[in-house]
């Protein structure tokens, strides 16, 4: 419920996973003929998927919208949001939902007044700072007296429900569960209702406690967790993959409800999302409850994001000193998904750091055993805008994370200077067309494809054409992208460095 | 016994659909309770064949030809906690170099390779109680990976390098193992309530890496993979008939395993420990409360599953809506049933919380854990658990693979193949009264033990309310008892017995080998916690198993004595028998004797390692092994064939921790045709702990009668 998908070790299984298809699409035609749609006026789209084995079904909500649409002092938000989604709406998780929203302004407003009192730091008067500390918590226990806690996740649970789950990441945000197949239109009452109508109660617990702590799970308490957002804050600047998808912590302190308010009616609209279901259902069935239950997402336009950084010119390089284990992280400027190179981008990773033949394993792990992980992948921290291709290796015991460099480096040079053979070329076509099979197992799996092509994409045929796009790419394609992209000037840098703990 | 059985029963799913018209208590307007429910249709079991080689291979089949793929599992019955202790890490390394070490016919890369070629996914591994193998390839590439997976399981290489290979990703692993908060938790929690000496809760180190070789890897298969302890789950688009074929070709002649399967390792009753791992960097605390479970055919398996689901299992439940919600104590919390298919589990309940509400935490979680055996559910809980659960039923039969993976699960643990259809209908009937009977049978708040991993300089409290706390080591130890021993060689073995002849005869030639046993006396100076120490030592050997040891110290005298199987001690405490293991190790210690290495060293395994410099001496260097993985390193003057150091596991004096003992022997002197070194010097972890003379030495004493006898 609070996972924050696409942090870096997770991007590079996802890549595996649903990134990279090849060869033909033949074959697959039976899924693609069964594949039906339809757009409700305020722009969702719904994709539907008739599997008629087992009693169940599968949906996920595609929302296009991410950190990357924060800005400074809302970081975080995204994700905050996601939580809150799961808080129920006016008929769900309330006694009184009237009362509440008295109870929730009361709360709001004593926020701001100690939020006012907080900022002014050492200058803060304590007295005053300790009563409004006190109207604070009032206000919070005055407002959750009305609340059911945990309704809405209780109710999918009683009917039965499995994998209930959501994340939030630079680029989208997904909400997922399966239910058995009679529990249709429960589900659009849950799912449409919470989209269009959220209430946003217990929003300071939920943000000062399980959404702060999974930051200092993340990050604070997680050296390589700490290594990779710095990481990604340096190579990004402008550009809004600069933050991380959990925020800056004194952001979390100080966002409000109404800035989470703000943020769903901006970018929960109709044109963003993608809703697609999958399983024991009738197409017919499912266009009548989306009619009936999401009818109420609003249908305004979404802004659109037009800040990024301009190339860059030299190398930039960090480290962070820790008791922890030496890492090595580093990191090439590309193109997004949608980039004229975007099927070469993923063969260069394949090739590089994907899998026990590839290049940087066979050299790092099994030659110079000088790292026990080393992998690579096109698309951290998302692929919507233009993004990285990131390099990852875990040093081995009494070996420094520089060391690991110096071979991470003439790796790629040779890469640069002789290219690749043809036989490694056909081996990622082949890997890519094996894994996308495999990713059309299971109803869920099918309906976060879908909904992600489609909503990130435009079509979610494309989940299907792109077969042929990685198998067009040529020999010549990977030598020349490798030259332009793996050059120093193009490259971010960074590494723990192990020292003994201060005493 | 050879079956072949094709079953496609229908299930029903008696769902209640009428179940949630509950009358609203308030006057709340609850809309989805008013959304109609239409029932629920038929589910069937998958098409499926289950088929018995006549190596006693069981294989379950299912033809699914949606996508052009084929997908099989082997589940064997051999897993972490046959692992010799002193080796932990063993179990692993074997399901890892199992699939990178390559085959009889292709080496580790060559399968690398062509898998990578192919889009095909070969993968093994070993675990707690099992071992097992995932094969994932495009039908057109079937057979070559079925081969290929085949002869890794029938016929390992377990390739050297790719041994050490894995040993460095290990040791890496060893190194990293504090890094991470969680992994520090369960780790130590598994020692917590195992025990520290469960093979699943014993911790790799450093030197359990180091004392495991590739002969350990070749024994472990042998002894326990083999097609009478393997299932086999293969599922997609393929003619059954054809498959089975194929995969009867395939493990025709794999001999079975060469151990019988030994009862597993108890799961202890242990009391209640308090424990906390400091690790002064964290923010955060992670709190686990546990103790020993049920089996799932326990008769309150029914009872607990629904109780654990309305304490911990979920967003109903008590301790996400107290702990989570309601105090905004921790950021996760939950709580595991602690039932189990093949031995007892273990009931947890845990929180993530921040350091600040550690010890708040725990006493909240107990307090909740308490009440569920203190007081009946109330019907609205029992009702949302038991609807929870009967309408999530249909989701155990959405995958083929999922329903013939469970068929494979109860059949090695002999639960009957309705065991799902029972357990429904005893939720069916679940009443308040059979949950808390269930609660109080099985769970008991005062033995749960506690773990917290945090910084307890900013905990709340000490946790000391719940008894005494035990402060974990995470130290992780460096390497001191295994060495980096080059694997041997047939050369190097007929090395080690050469220089072990001469050393033998220039100790004592003929009178060694006709040696029938010693006396021997010694003095030591020892230094012991900053204090010195003068002992003498009379040791008397009549072989093959006779021993007397009396030691004097300045505080008093101590009398050890083996006689054949059993033995006695006498200290100033009284007398008390020796038997079993300590009976043992008085035995290793006549056996391990330097005298007896030397006259016996024939019958055991002797592997010459480069010479070294040693105190200004050149030195041949022998390793020496038996069979419980214990070695001695003899040192050898290249000059004279004598041995001037012996290198071996040893234990510290006072605190019996694993040490490693060196023992240098200096100015050989002449005792009636041996030579004995007139001087010794003994080191722990290369530290000096005592000096030592020989006074005397006798061959072949004659004793009196009653000289063994116990007084």
């Amino acid at each position: 419920m609070s996972v924050i998908r696409k942090t870096l070790v997770l991007a590079a299984v996802l890549a595996t996973a649903l990134g990279v298809v090849a060869a033909s699409a033949e074959g697959y035609q039976d899924i693609q003929d069964q594949v039906q749609e339809f757009t409700l006026p305020n722009g969702i789209h719904f994709i539907v998927l008739e599997r008629h084995d087992v009693p169940v079904f599968s949906f996920n909500t595609f929302v296009n919208t991410g950190s990357a649409q924060e800005v400074t002092g809302i970081t975080g938000i995204a994700h905050i949001l996601e939580h809150m989604a799961f808080k129920g709406t006016a008929e769900i998780g309330t006694t009184d939902a009237k009362k509440e929203a008295l109870a929730m302004k009361a709360e709001d407003e004593a926020f701001a007044a100690l939020k006012v009192e907080r900022l002014k730091g050492d200058h803060a008067d304590p007295a005053k700072l300790a009563a409004l500390e006190q109207a604070f918590t009032d206000a919070k226990d005055a407002a959750r007296a009305f609340v059911v806690s945990n309704e809405f996740g209780q109710i999918v649970e009683n009917n039965g429900g499995r994998g209930m789950n959501a994340g939030t990441g630079t680029d989208d945000t997904n909400y997922m569960y399966s239910l058995p197949s009679n529990r249709l239109e429960l589900w659009a009452y849950l799912e449409g209702t919470r989209m269009s109508r959220p209430v946003l109660r217990e929003f300071y617990t939920e943000k000062d406690g399980p959404v702060t702590e999974e930051r200092r799970m993340r990050t604070e308490n997680s050296p390589i967790g700490m290594l990779i957002e710095q990481f990604q804050n340096l190579a990004f600047m402008a550009h809004p993959y600069h933050h991380s998808t959990i925020g800056w912590m004194t952001d979390l302190n100080t966002i409000t409800r109404q800035d989470c308010a703000d943020f769903y009616k901006t970018h929960y609209v109709g044109r963003n999302m993608t809703v697609a279901v999958v399983g024991d259902i009738r197409f017919d069935e499912v266009k009548r409850l989306a009619g009936k239950y999401f009818a109420g997402v609003s249908a305004a336009v979404p802004p659109v994001i037009e800040t990024f950084d301009a190339p860059q010119k030299g190398e930039r390089r960090m480290v962070i000193e820790d008791e922890a284990q030496p890492f090595y992280i580093c990191g090439y400027h590309i193109g997004n998904w949608a980039h004229a190179d975007a099927a070469v981008y993923d063969a260069i990773a394949d090739i590089l750091g994907q899998g026990r033949t590839s290049r940087l394993y066979e050299r790092l792990v099994k030659q110079d055993k000088s790292a026990v992980q080393a992998f690579s992948f096109a698309g951290y921290p998302g692929d919507k805008y233009p993004t990285l291709l990131a390099v990852l290796g875990m040093p081995a015991k009494d070996v420094a994370a520089e060391q690991i460099e110096i071979a991470v480096f003439e790796e790629i040079q040779k890469l640069m200077d002789e290219g690749v053979t043809a036989e490694e070329l056909a081996g990622v076509k082949r890997r890519a067309r094996a894994n996308f099979v495999r990713s059309l197992e299971g109803n869920m799996g099918l309906a976060a494809q879908l909904s992600d092509y489609q909503g990130k994409q435009g079509d979610w045929r494309r989940m299907f054409t792109q077969l042929e796009a990685i198998d067009a790419v040529t020999v010549e394609d990977v030598q020349r992208v490798a030259r332009e992209i793996f050059v120093p000037n193009n490259r971010t840098v960074a590494f723990i460095k192990t020292v003994e703990a201060a005493n | 016994m050879k079956r072949i059985m094709k079953k496609a029963a229908p299930v029903l799913l008696l769902l209640a659909a009428a179940s949630l018209a509950s009358p609203a208590l308030a006057a709340r307007n609850k809309p989805w309770e008013k959304i109609k429910t239409p029932s629920l249709g038929e589910i069937r079991l998958p098409d499926y064949q289950r088929v018995q080689l006549d190596n006693g291979m069981v294989l379950y089949l299912a033809e699914d030809h949606e996508l052009p793929m084929i997908e099989l599992s082997a589940t064997i019955r051999a897993g972490q906690i046959y692992e010799p202790e002193g080796k932990t890490g063993l179990a692993a390394l074997t399901g890892e170099v199992l699939r990178t070490g390559g085959t009889a016919s292709w080496s580790g890369d060559e399968i690398d390779e062509k898998m990578e070629s192919l889009g095909a996914m070969v993968e093994t591994y070993v675990e707690g109680y099992t071992a097992g193998a995932y094969l994932s390839a495009l039908t057109e590439d079937a057979d070559t990976a079925l081969a290929i997976l085949a002869e890794i399981l029938r016929s390992p290489r377990f390739a050297e390098d790719k041994l050490d290979l894995s040993k460095t990703q290990h040791k890496a692993g060893i190194a990293r193992r504090n890094d991470e908060p969680m992994s520090i938790a369960r780790r130590e929690f598994s020692r917590v309530i195992l025990g520290p000496d469960h093979p699943l809760a014993r911790n790799e180190e450093y030197d359990t890496l180091g004392a495991i070789s590739r002969q350990d890897l070749v024994d472990f298969h042998a002894d326990w993979f083999g097609p009478d302890r393997t299932y086999l789950v293969v599922i997609g688009d393929f003619d059954a008939a054809v498959m089975t074929g194929k995969i009867k070709a395939a493990f025709a002649g794999w001999p079975a395993a060469r151990r019988p399967l030994p009862a597993d390792p108890a799961v202890p009753d242990l009391p209640r420990t308090v424990n906390v791992a400091p690790k002064a960097d964290l923010t955060q605390s992670t709190v686990i409360l546990g103790h020993k479970g049920i089996r799932n055919d326990d008769p309150h398996y029914a009872g607990i599953e629904v109780a654990n689901r309305i304490l911990g299992g979920g967003f109903a439940s008590r301790l996400f809506n107290e702990v989570r919600s309601a105090r905004g104590l921790a950021y996760s919390t939950g709580s595991a049933s602690g039932t189990g298919w093949r031995q007892p589990g273990v009931f947890v309940a845990f929180a993530g919380t921040k350091s600040e509400s550690t010890e708040q935490a725990a006493v909240v979680m107990i307090e909740q854990i308490e009440k569920m055996t203190r007081e009946p559910v109330t019907a609205e809980e029992l009702r949302v658990a038991v609807d929870g659960i009967l309408n999530s039923d249909v989701f155990n039969y959405d995958s083929k693979r999922e329903v013939l993976d469970r068929m494979v699960l109860f059949e090695m643990n002999g639960y009957p193949a309705d065991f799902l259809t029972r357990y429904r209908a005893e939720v069916q009937g679940m009443t308040a009264a059979k949950v808390l009977e269930a609660c109080q049978a099985v769970w008991q708040p005062e033995i749960l033990s506690v773990l917290a991993v945090g910084n307890p300089a900013d905990f709340d409290g000490d946790l000391s309310r719940f008894g005494a706390v035990n402060t974990v080591d995470i130290t992780i130890p460096e390497p001191k008892l295994s060495l980096e021993i080059p694997a041997a060689t047939p050369e190097s073995l007929a090395a080690g017995q050469k220089l072990l002849d001469r050393a033998a005869a220039a100790v004592g030639g003929r009178k060694l080998a006709d040696m029938k046993g010693f006396a021997t006396k010694q003095t030591l100076a020892a230094e012991i916690q900053g204090m010195s120490l003068n002992i003498t030592m009379e040791t008397t050997i009549v072989l093959p198993d006779r021993l007397k040891l009396i030691q004097k110290l300045p505080f008093g005298e101590s009398t050890q004595v083996l006689d054949g199987d059993k033995g006695w001690v006498q200290s100033p405490m009284g007398v008390q028998d020796i038997e079993g293991p300590d009976a043992a190790k008085m035995r290793d210690q006549i056996n391990g004797d330097m005298l007896m290495l030397l006259r016996d060293h024939a019958g055991r395994t002797c592997q010459a390692l480069p010479a070294e410099e040693l105190d200004g001496k050149t030195c041949e260097r022998v390793y020496i092994t038996d069979e419980q993985g214990d070695y001695t390193l003899m040192f050898l003057d290249t000059a004279t064939g004598l041995p001037v150091m012996e290198q071996s596991k040893g234990e510290a004096p006072m605190t019996g921790e694993p040490v490693t003992q060196k023992v240098k022997y200096d100015s050989y002197k002449d005792f009636g045709g041996v030579q004995r070194p007139a001087t010794f010097t003994i080191l722990f972890d290369d530290e000096v702990f005592a000096t030592g003379q020989t006074t005397s030495f006798t061959l072949n004493p004659t004793v009196a009668a009653g000289f063994f006898a116990k007084p």
